[in-house]
């Protein structure tokens, strides 16, 4: 396989290439036997393997014209003929058994093997030789002391030693390999047995493109198959075309299958003449590979591959079982995890805090060093992470980019980039997503492992070059090549991302339920608004009347009794007339009060010194003539807020300064601002007659009064109507003074104020 | 002969102080008082005990929110909803500021809403404005009953 190298660098060209040969139609096979195919309803030979003229003593052409029972006999024809009918497509080949082929008399014994392709049976023959070391009766002892020994082993790494140490006792190879394919199909020797002949692999790493994905495929579809001598000169298929469909034959089943010119040339690099795999397979994926070793060319008979294949199934199933058990035991050990998480949720007002109660527990979940809860509110930090403002980048790019409800990768900076500075905390990161609409996860994080890989040899030089004509050919140096992976966490399992789907179903179970709650007790606040709203409906319309009566009436008796009064009892009338309009006033105080809880903010712009002097200016219109009030107004920001309420703000508060001012017949007013980056605070000084600190808790109570009545006049609402109207506006009030020397007020509103919700 | 004013009202002391109000106003419209919204309807509708009174519809109707069995509101919906009175002058005099009753009473077509004042003279001053304005001031929307002056 050569090609040129149109305008790439070389380097560019490595054994990826290998990929796109066709190695399952190589038209030819190995010289350690012969095929032959037969087709038709007389199963007459189409296409024979050049060297079956050895095998047959018969010229190509006798052979291409003639029937299975002219070719291999009358016994051999009777043997075969009813199992070649039977087999199936697409399967491994079936074991045919040991026919004699040739004249009656002078037959040679020979194992048979057939698989089938649509129209056509292919019947491959290898002579029976006996060259293993172990004779045919003791195979079967063999593979039952191995099941029985495989039963009696816990772990993966005592079962792998087990299985490459039987597969060497019978086939004598000079080393026995167990190797396991890593997700990105590189792989691993994790089990060995060998003489002296070859130097240890153990725990030595292969780059993916050793064993190219067609290879694999093959190696999926065919479970056994040996080279004997990789310098056997491979016999052709004649003709190289099917004659009835004019297809190369397709030989992926075969045993006998000739194998790539870049295999061949890797064996001999690496000192391998001769050479046996047998598949390993968990749910029916390639898992690994037993990969066995020779130094000098090696024939396994067929009842040996045989066993040794049988071995590699027994082999599987047992590393799926105990995969499976490892998963089983994480498993139920999760759940239990998971069970605890949700009583600690059910338990707390906000999931969350349950989450987070126990940092073990939450960790132990995705066995993470470290955790974050995050929402637009929150981040809750659990041992070892990344920074909060980190963390929030992550969440960001997991949200706008990932778009997954569940994630995890074992190299986080592999895909984002920015990751690498915190890779110590978080190289593997476990992920899943609350809520789509308020972006809100679990993440949990495990930290980098430094590994160190022994290539065998440097998977990046995988070329030899001759002149411009790149020729693919494997590594020819297997020097051990040492490389550090970095950025890199042990992965998470199966049953861990799966555990982190159920997690997310419970918890979205559980933020249901509080959502249910929520909207229940919404409903109620619902009803009883309702309630108070038809109570104050009822007060404005009933309590207000009888006081109208009252006076009402009053004047009437007035008029009618005028010249019969006595000055006492004019005086009388006027009290009863004053009273009575004094609660007319509370009440409608009142519920202005009670309204302004349950009115809905508008939110605007509001230019705070233009609100204070529309205000002042009502104010000065207001006072007596004899008072000269001296207003200092500084410079005020705009804010955001509901301007009818805030000017309900400014309005009782300077009326309030101006009242207390006092007798003095010139007042100063200030009013100012200060801000930072999180709200403003404004104030409104008085210089007149104060308070005493001891009482500021009433000051902004209802019908809270610090004055007597007839000192100042008011319904003692106006305060309790600032704080209200602040509060909703997520702001503070209080205030400062002494007795004699004046009082402050002062309030808040926050910046780029989010208002409370409406409840 | 002028045409009367309507008001509707429950409660007596409300309704006596009104009738003192709309005394003092010197007004020679006659002021037929009615006590409950369906009282209310069945006059203007000319129906039930007032299906003999003479044709004719009042100035203005001077309408309490707070009725018994047909409340303000749902009279003023059911004036509206007749194509003979849709444009008969009425006036909300209650004593809330409910805004959702005002906002409800404009929507619904009132003339005016009026929250009735707790000082008595504030109270006479405000039935008599209504008085002049809506018997005498104001000029009547065109309809089938002109004025027979």
């Amino acid at each position: 396989m050569s090609r040129r190298a149109q305008g790439d660098a070389p380097e560019s060209v490595n054994l990826a290439d290998c990929d796109v040969e066709p190695i399952h139609i190589p038209a030819s096979i190995q010289p350690r036997g012969f095929l032959l195919v037969f087709g038709g309803p007389e199963f007459k030979v189409l296409q024979a393997s050049q060297n079956a003229v050895e095998f047959l003593g018969r010229p190509l052409d006798w052979i291409l014209s003639r029937t299975l029972r002219q070719v291999l006999g009358a016994r051999a024809a009777e043997l075969i003929l009813p199992s070649l009918k039977s087999i199936s497509e697409d399967s491994n080949p079936r074991h045919l058994g040991v026919i004699p082929i040739g004249v009656e008399g002078h037959e040679e014994s020979f194992n048979a093997s057939a698989y089938a392709l649509r129209d056509v049976r292919i019947v491959e023959l290898e002579p029976l030789r006996d060259l293993s070391p172990v004779s045919f009766e003791k195979v079967y002892p063999l593979i039952d002391a191995f099941v029985a020994s495989v039963q009696a082993t816990r772990s993966v790494e005592e079962l792998n030693r087990l299985a490459a140490h039987e597969i060497r006792r019978m086939t004598g190879f000079d080393r026995v390999l167990v190797y396991r394919f890593d997700a990105d199909w590189s792989g691993t020797v994790i089990a060995e047995e060998r003489n002296e002949v070859f130097p240890s692999l153990l725990d030595h790493r292969f780059p993916a493109s050793d064993i190219p994905s067609q290879a694999r495929d093959l190696y999926r579809k065919n479970r056994i198959r040996l080279i004997a001598d990789a310098n056997y000169k491979p016999v052709p298929i004649i003709p190289a075309l099917r004659p009835d469909n004019g297809a190369p034959l397709d030989l992926t089943y075969s045993a006998l299958r000739s194998v790539s010119p870049v295999h061949l040339e890797y064996m001999r690099n690496m000192g391998t003449l001769a050479s046996m795999s047998i598949t390993l397979l968990r749910e029916g994926e390639l898992w690994g590979l037993i990969s066995c070793h020779h130094a000098k060319p090696w024939e396994v008979p067929f009842q040996i591959r045989a066993a040794c294949e049988l071995i590699g199934q027994v082999l599987s199933l047992q590393l799926e079982a105990s995969d499976h058990h490892a998963e089983f035991e994480r498993r139920i050990q999760l759940k239990s995890i998971q069970v605890k998480l949700l009583e600690r949720m059910a338990a707390e007002d906000d999931y969350r805090d349950g989450l987070v109660r126990d940092p073990e527990l939450l960790l132990g979940f995705a066995s993470a060093s470290g955790a974050a809860v995050v929402a637009a509110d929150r981040c809750t930090l659990i041992a070892e992470t990344p920074t909060e403002a980190e963390v929030r980048r992550l969440v960001e790019w997991l949200d706008g980019e990932v778009k997954k409800e569940v994630y995890s990768t074992s190299s986080l900076a592999s895909v984002l980039p920015e990751a690498e500075r915190y890779a110590g905390s978080a190289s593997g990161l476990l992920a899943i997503s609350i809520s789509k609409l308020h972006p809100s996860y679990v993440l949990w994080f495990r930290p980098e492992v430094t590994q160190t890989i022994n290539w065998a040899g440097d998977p990046r030089k995988p070329l030899s070059n001759q002149d411009d004509n790149v020729r693919i050919s494997p590594r020819k140096s297997f020097e051990k090549w040492v490389e550090t992976v970095r950025h890199t966490a042990i992965r998470f399992r199966q049953s861990e991302v799966e555990a982190a789907v159920e997690l997310r179903n419970a918890v979205i179970g559980v933020v249901l339920r509080k959502a249910e709650e929520m909207a229940e007790l919404t409903g109620e606040l619902e009803r009883s608004n309702k309630e108070l709203e038809a109570f104050s409906y009822s007060v404005s319309h009933d309590l207000r009347a009888p006081f109208r009566h009252i006076v009402g009436f009053s004047e009437l008796l007035r008029e009618s009794a005028e010249g019969r009064l006595e000055p006492d009892e004019r005086g009388y009338l006027e009290i009863i007339v004053g009273s009575a309009q004094q609660p007319g006033l509370l009440v409608d105080s009142l519920l202005a009060f009670s309204r302004m809880g349950r009115q809905q903010l508008n939110y605007h712009r509001v230019n705070m010194n233009e609100l204070v002097d529309e205000v002042v200016q009502s104010l000065t219109l207001g006072t007596k003539n004899d008072r000269e009030i001296l207003w200092r107004v500084s410079s005020l920001p705009v804010v955001l807020g509901d301007v009818m309420m805030l000017r309900q703000v400014v309005q009782n508060l300077l009326s309030n300064a101006v009242k207390f001012s006092g007798p003095q017949p010139e007042a100063v007013i200030e009013v100012g601002s200060t801000s930072d980056e999180r709200e403003d605070v404004f104030f409104v000084k008085d210089h007149g007659v104060g308070f005493d600190m001891k009482y500021v808790d009433k000051l902004f109570g209802v019908f809270q009064r610090l004055h007597r009545m007839e000192d100042f006049e008011g319904t003692g609402i106006g305060l309790a109507n600032v704080r209200r109207i602040v509060m909703r506006h997520g702001g503070r009030t209080w205030a400062q003074s002494a007795p004699g020397e004046g009082a402050t007020f002062f309030f808040t509103l926050p910046k780029g104020a989010a208002p409370l919700p409406e409840k | 002969m002028l045409k009367p004013i309507l008001l509707v009202e429950d409660n007596p002391k409300d309704l006596e102080l009104t009738l003192v109000a709309l005394g003092k106003s010197n007004l020679a419209n006659e002021v037929i008082a009615v006590r409950d919204g369906v009282e209310a309807i069945d006059y203007l509708l000319r129906q039930g005990p007032y299906a003999d009174r003479a044709e004719g519809n009042p100035a203005v109707v001077l309408l309490d929110l707070k009725l018994p069995r047909i409340d303000g509101l749902q009279v003023l919906e059911r004036i509206r909803r007749e194509p003979s009175l849709e444009r008969l002058p009425v006036v909300i005099l209650t004593s809330s500021h409910e805004e959702h009753d005002v906002l409800k009473s404009y929507k619904l077509g009132v003339n005016a809403y009026v929250v009735k004042p707790v000082g008595f003279k504030e109270f006479i001053d405000a039935v008599r404005d209504l008085g002049v304005f809506w018997a005498v001031v104001n000029e009547p929307p065109p309809g089938s009953m002109k004025p027979k002056r």
